[in-house]
């Protein structure tokens, strides 16, 4: 080892976290993702992004064991801000929506697990995006909290990413299901001047930050965990159009390198000479 | 109820006899001993009577076959005994259908024995019957009462306003909007009913109404701040992106909004928006929304519960007034009709934030007051120290509880 450059050196030079961010294949497309979620508003959608796929879904309700027909409407605007964002950020990926909130506004852990069941096994989701919680406080009982468990373990045993938002604003409470990460990608806000810039911020139930800020709708300079997870979501789609068959632990160890190879770029930079 | 035993013989020996024999029995029945008919009749008019003992023949031309149906005019279910020295005369089919159950002949023998034997037999058969009728009538009174106040009950308007914002809540509200500053505000409310209706309602801050809300909740600003879980601010640019979202006709025309969101129960959701503060909200502001949407949150989720219990109590009170239409074939009084059960079940699976399904809860409950009525209130005591150590264990062990 004399130090001398290699001809590996040479090509982890040439790869860097720009060149498959911006790589043009990274698009999303063949990469289906779920989001579980209020429900998408698909024509104000399609009016944004002429490009997107047909967004496919259904409606789950907490007290029918089988979900109805999606019909392109949305239960609360804040599902549709987050589909924006994600297709913002992989405009070719094929969105299905679970809306899990229907006419009661709330949704109950068994819908949530029937949801995320349905994305694994009917939709054969990739990625599937969980821009809620429900607050340790409200999720007691062992068994039911067990169960969400099993869910999110067996998406992973299945080769499927699941990222889910951590709770906004009390450090000090877990959310489920961010709070059983690492088997998930528990997402937190950021603020980062380029909406592909994200940060390895490791911590109890939190493993990465993403940008905090939406695109569409009236909150979207509100920062908050429901942004920042749906941007992580579709990065992780843009990497996989580029290797469908990559594993949840391969695209968090590209994660993680990315972060890495980014801030030594950053300090090369700040580095005098 | 103690018995009542109406003597009716002519000849005072016979009365003082036979009123003696009962006091001595000890039964604890009432006993009236009348001299003639007439006596007997304006007695019966205002008292209860079960068991009469008449002499078959009572002087002045009347007799006591004649007597009993008269006392069946006000006792139709009088039960008699007669007393006569000539039973082999008395038409038993007659006498029957009237209501004499037995004869004492007065020439064969009429021992103290042989009376308290032919009392305390028809005694043994007036007590069930009686109860039974007791309870039927209780039943009917019972019915008569629910019947009449049910409706006056369910036509409060208290109870059938949906999304109960108590006084409190309102008066929160206003003082909100005067320490934050915020030139008005308003609170949304939303709430689902159990066959799916909605019912999606404004108010402004001195509690007034606000009449129609034109924009679906799906589309609103209030669904948005729903999904947020914390307090949002909306300002100037804000309010031209508004993509999925449409405003209601009260939220134009305002160039900041500070919006929380209550989340009461499933189906039942509140919102508090605070419109235009000169200098613009602060965090402060923020802080002081937060708080009071914790209390409001409070407030109303007690007034749920509060009305949820009284829906359960009418939903009983009704179910229970259905049952009672047959309540001839309700073998044990004690125990709750099928009906009743399964009402009370459904409506404990409806109650919000429940933790347990309504059979469940009613299984806890029975086998409470069956192990209080067995083994009294110290078994129960024991019961919930039990109860408490199997949740301090499974705490333990599932290493999450954080109080």
């Amino acid at each position: 080892m004399n130090g001398t450059p290699t001809v590996f050196d040479e090509i982890f030079r040439l790869l860097t976290p720009e060149r498959l961010l911006l790589d043009p294949r990274a698009t999303g497309e063949g990469v289906a993702v779920a989001m579980i979620d209020g429900g998408v508003e698909s024509s104000v959608l399609a009016a944004k992004h002429p490009q997107m796929h047909p967004i496919q879904g259904a409606i789950f309700r907490n007290d029918q064991p089988q979900p109805f027909p999606y019909l392109g409407h949305q239960s609360s605007p804040h599902g549709t801000t987050v589909a924006d964002i994600i297709l913002t950020m992989a405009p070719r990926v094929t969105l299905y929506s679970a809306d899990v909130f229907g006419p009661t506004g709330t949704s109950e852990v068994d819908t949530v697990i029937r949801a995320i069941r349905h994305a694994i096994d009917v939709w054969n989701c990739k990625v599937i995006n969980l821009s809620l919680g429900v607050p340790e406080a409200k999720l007691q009982q062992p068994a039911k909290r067990a169960q969400l468990l099993r869910t999110v373990e067996e998406a992973y045993y299945r080769d499927v990413l699941v990222f889910a938002a951590a709770h906004n604003e009390h450090p000090l409470t877990r959310s489920y299901p961010a709070a059983f990460a690492p088997p998930l990608i528990s997402v937190d806000k950021g603020l980062f001047a380029d909406p592909l810039d994200f940060a390895y911020a490791l911590r109890e139930t939190v493993e990465f930050q993403a940008h905090g800020r939406a695109y569409l709708g009236p909150f979207t300079r509100e920062p908050a965990t429901s942004w920042a997870t749906p941007h992580l979501s579709g990065i992780a789609a843009r990497l996989l159009s580029l290797r469908p068959e990559m594993k949840p632990f391969e695209i968090k160890t590209l994660l993680y390198w990315m972060f890495v190879a980014r801030q030594s770029q950053e300090s090369k930079a700040e580095t005098p000479g | 109820m103690a018995e009542t035993v109406l003597i009716v013989d002519d000849e005072e020996p016979v009365r003082r006899t036979f009123r003696d024999w009962l006091a001595q029995a000890g039964w604890g029945v009432n006993v009236v001993a009348i001299a003639d008919a007439e006596a007997a009749l304006k007695h019966a008019q205002d008292n209860p009577v079960d068991l009469a003992i008449l002499d078959w023949n009572l002087g002045m031309g009347s007799d006591g076959l004649q007597l009993l149906e008269d006392l069946v005019e006000f006792h139709p279910d009088i039960v008699a005994i007669m007393v006569t020295g000539f039973a082999h005369q008395a038409t038993p089919l007659d006498a029957l259908r009237m209501g004499v159950r037995d004869y004492l002949d007065k020439n064969q023998e009429l021992t103290r024995e042989t009376f308290l034997a032919a009392v305390r037999k028809q005694l043994d058969r007036i007590a069930p019957a009686k109860h039974q009728r007791e309870f039927t009538r209780g039943l009917l009174q019972f019915r008569e009462s629910v019947g009449r106040i049910l409706p006056l009950v369910q036509s409060t308007a208290a109870l059938n306003d949906p999304v109960p914002l108590p006084e409190a809540v309102r008066h929160l509200f206003r003082f909100l909007v005067r320490l934050t500053g915020a030139a008005d505000g308003a609170m949304v409310g939303r709430h689902i009913t159990e066959d799916g209706t909605e019912r999606f309602l404004a108010f402004s801050p001195d509690g007034k109404a606000i009449p129609t809300l034109a924009i679906p909740f799906g589309r609103s600003l209030a669904a948005t701040v729903l999904s947020m879980n914390e307090p949002c601010l909306l300002m100037g640019e804000d309010l031209a992106t508004l993509g999925p979202v449409d405003l209601q006709p009260f939220e134009t025309n305002h160039e900041m909004l500070l919006a929380a969101p209550v989340v009461v129960a499933d189906g039942t959701h509140v919102v508090i928006e605070l419109f235009d503060k000169p200098g613009g909200f602060t965090a402060e502001d923020r802080r002081h929304l937060t708080g009071t949407t914790e209390f409001c949150t409070e407030i109303l989720r007690n007034a749920l519960a509060e009305r949820q219990t009284q829906r359960l109590l009418i939903n009983a009170v009704e179910s229970a007034l259905k049952a009672s239409e047959t309540a001839v074939g309700i073998a044990n009084p004690a125990g709750l009709p099928d009906e009743v059960m399964d009402q009370l079940k459904t409506d404990l699976n409806r109650t919000a934030n429940r933790v347990v399904d309504g059979e469940t809860s009613l299984e806890l409950a029975e086998a409470i007051r069956e192990l209080a009525v067995r083994h009294g209130s110290s078994s129960v005591r024991h019961c919930l120290r039990l109860i408490g150590n199997v949740r301090d264990m499974l705490d333990e062990l599932s290493g999450e509880w954080n109080g």
